[in-house]
């Protein structure tokens, strides 16, 4: 138990989704640790609950049965205020439609996460400026989104989501609206992010970008179908112990479902 | 707070057109708003210059019309006035029967029609008369009935060619008394353009004679004009000098009309407050309007920008940051075009007041009033915009396309 050193524990968390007329399962029984410092690809087709579990990782969502820890606090229990706090402070989200706030510098997009932190405004801009420079475009500090290609407003994107040097880094198909040359140049950038310690999660469907981590999860119909992680020699080795054990807490889900029905 | 400012800016100016047209409604609101207080508060403005140039304490104090028939006794003679100036010589400090008497003047070959106005003694205390040559009709005037005329100027200038004219005499009848009658002063009538339409001018020329010539021993008049001191109390002193006249004319005390300039201040006083009141519901259901439309305007602007809502929220914005980001907004929309309304609003007041040559009063605190309250209007109808909006679900909000 190296509990200190877990930035993400979820324990045998399950995700229903209620639309009303029918239940719909998005998540069995998960069990999951992921380490500071990990540079983690969350794999899986539509529909394999990838997504369901992206939201949840990233606070969006609450899970409807089990426990997620974000270094160290539990986040069942927190009010959307609250969510948007440890958000704000704890997590780095990128987007695949890069979701920069648009007739808005890449300066001002950066600076935004710190405006609700309340960093001093001179702060902001002197940090804002810095994260710029690091992805290479502090000399477009000025130019609004519609004036940058995919691959510049993903790096803009990049650098917003360190602005408060959150724990870790989110990013939900980062490349997946660009060119191969861009998305090889975001998944370099996310290499070095990760040479200098920052925990990076990557939810891609497409294997040459996961081939960048150094662990992949993969996801089928609601469950984690795999847990691969490189060893020594740069080859895939499987980690994932306790399918059965998954399968049959799942098995309790549905029980439990049953008889909140009836 | 400050981000939300520049954040609302930035929103308003990305729309100018919309954002504009959603002023319109405020704009017409507040500039009407503006312009009818401000038009009200210059109306009675002139109203009371008006009534200072006709006199506030002055009374007309006659038998009323309500009698069958008037009796001689309820007219009133020289030798009632000067009763009345001798029993009320501080109360009353200028006293006269407001008579005149039109008729030619002649002077070598001009001719030129003038209405003589009667007065006492002292008219000059109560009313401004501005004496340019010469004096004012004086006491001894009055009290020895001597033919003395204060012209006015342009009646002067008709007649002799000249205004300074003391001392020159005219030909002309007073009282059907045919004779020399000598200029012992010549005045300057200054009244505002506006007093002058309210007052009407006949064209005629206009002089001051002593009243002694007019009314005689054996003439009768109708009514008293009378000065009373500012300094008394005005419902007591009326209430005395009621029971004085009916005394003197034999009637009860109701059928004494006692008439005063202030009271006739009061009812213009009211019918401009009435129309005030009335224009300014009309203005508060266009100010109502306009909040419906920033109302309507910003719903659209939140269902727009929905994925913008989604980014913040997912980069750490609250529910209140969310909810001030758009208050702030449509605040700063309704507070401009109230901004606007109240430029639009004093700007038709002055060029009116400047085509008219009226003073125009406008009230610091009536645009302070205005501005605030389109504020608050922007504040209201964008409170549930800016709350569907606040209560986004993150998740939905960004995958809205």
């Amino acid at each position: 138990m190296n509990e200190t050193e877990d930035l993400i524990r979820i324990e045998n968390l399950g995700k229903v989704y209620d639309t009303g007329a029918i239940k719909v399962i998005g998540l069995y029984n998960i069990n999951l640790t992921i380490q500071k410092g990990e540079f983690v690809a969350i794999m899986g087709q539509s529909g394999s609950g990838k997504s369901t579990l992206m939201n949840i990782l990233g606070c969006l969502d609450r899970p409807t049965l089990g426990h997620y820890y974000l270094d160290g606090v539990e986040t069942a229990d927190l009010s959307p205020d609250e969510l948007s706090a440890v958000r704000n402070r704890k997590i780095g989200f990128v987007f695949q439609s890069f979701n920069l706030i648009s007739r808005t510098s890449a300066l001002k997009n950066v600076e935004l996460p710190m405006t609700y932190a309340h960093v001093s405004k001179r702060q902001r801009r002197k940090r804002a400026m810095e994260l710029l420079d690091k992805v290479g475009l502090s000399a477009r500090y000025d130019h609004q989104p519609n004036e940058l290609s995919g691959g510049q407003r993903q790096r803009v994107a990049i650098a917003r989501a360190l602005a408060n040097e959150p724990p870790l880094i989110l990013a939900d198909e980062p490349t997946g609206n660009l060119d191969t040359a861009a998305s090889v140049e975001i998944m370099e950038l996310f290499t070095a992010l990760h040479r200098e310690g920052a925990t990076v999660v990557v939810v891609t469907h497409e294997e040459d970008i996961a081939e960048f981590t150094n662990r992949i999860l993969r996801f089928r119909d609601g469950r984690l179908q795999s847990d691969k992680r490189r060893n020594e020699q740069g080859e895939w080795i499987e980690t994932l112990e306790s399918l059965e054990q998954s399968i049959d807490t799942a098995k309790k889900v549905e029980k439990k479902e049953e008889t909140a029905h009836v | 707070m400050f981000e939300n400012i520049s954040m609302a800016f930035s929103a308003i100016r990305a729309n100018k057109m919309r954002s504009f047209l959603t002023m319109l409604g405020i704009i017409i609101g507040i500039g009407s708003v503006i312009a009818i207080v401000s038009i009200g508060d210059s109306m009675r403005g002139l109203m009371a210059d008006l009534y200072k140039e006709v006199g506030i304490n002055r009374a007309i104090v006659y038998v009323s019309y309500a009698v069958d028939e008037y009796r001689s006794t309820d007219y009133f003679t020289i030798d009632e006035l000067e009763q009345i100036e001798n029993t009320f010589p501080d109360e009353i400090p200028y006293l006269d029967f407001q008579n005149s008497d039109l008729q030619d003047a002649v002077y070598g070959r001009n001719r030129v029609k003038i209405s003589y106005s009667g007065v006492n003694k002292g008219y000059d205390k109560v009313q401004p008369v501005n004496i340019i040559h010469g004096r004012m009709i004086n006491e001894d005037d009055v009290k020895n009935r001597k033919k003395n005329i204060v012209l006015e100027k342009k009646t002067a200038i008709k007649l002799f060619g000249t205004d300074d004219v003391v001392g020159r005499s005219l030909r002309t009848s007073i009282n059907k008394d045919l004779d020399d009658y000598y200029v012992v002063g010549v005045y300057e009538k200054n009244l505002s353009a506006f007093a002058a339409m309210m007052m009407g001018s006949s064209g005629d020329g206009e002089a001051y004679c002593p009243y002694t010539l007019i009314a005689t021993p054996d003439t009768w008049h109708f009514a008293l004009n009378c000065y009373v001191a500012e300094d008394i109390d005005q419902d007591a002193f009326r209430t005395k000098f009621v029971r004085y006249i009916a005394k003197m004319t034999g009637r009860p005390e109701e059928l004494i009309t006692y008439y005063t300039a202030k009271e006739e201040m009061g009812e213009w006083d009211m019918i401009l407050s009435t129309l005030s009141v009335a224009v300014g519901a009309i203005a508060a259901i266009s100010l109502l309007v306009g909040g419906i439309g920033i109302m309507n305007i910003m719903l659209v602007s939140v269902t727009e920008r929905t994925r913008e809502i989604g980014i913040r929220k997912a980069l750490g914005a609250r529910t209140r940051d969310v909810l001030m980001q758009f208050l702030t907004e449509s605040a700063i929309i309704s507070a401009f075009g109230g901004f606007i309304g109240v430029l639009l609003g004093v700007g038709l007041v002055s060029l009116g007041g400047a085509l008219l040559h009226v003073a125009v009063v406008i009230r610091p605190s009536v645009i302070v009033m205005a501005v605030s309250f389109s504020a608050i209007v922007g504040i209201f109808f964008g409170l549930y915009p800016a709350s569907k909006a606040a209560k986004a679900d993150p998740i939905d909000a960004l995958r809205y396309e």
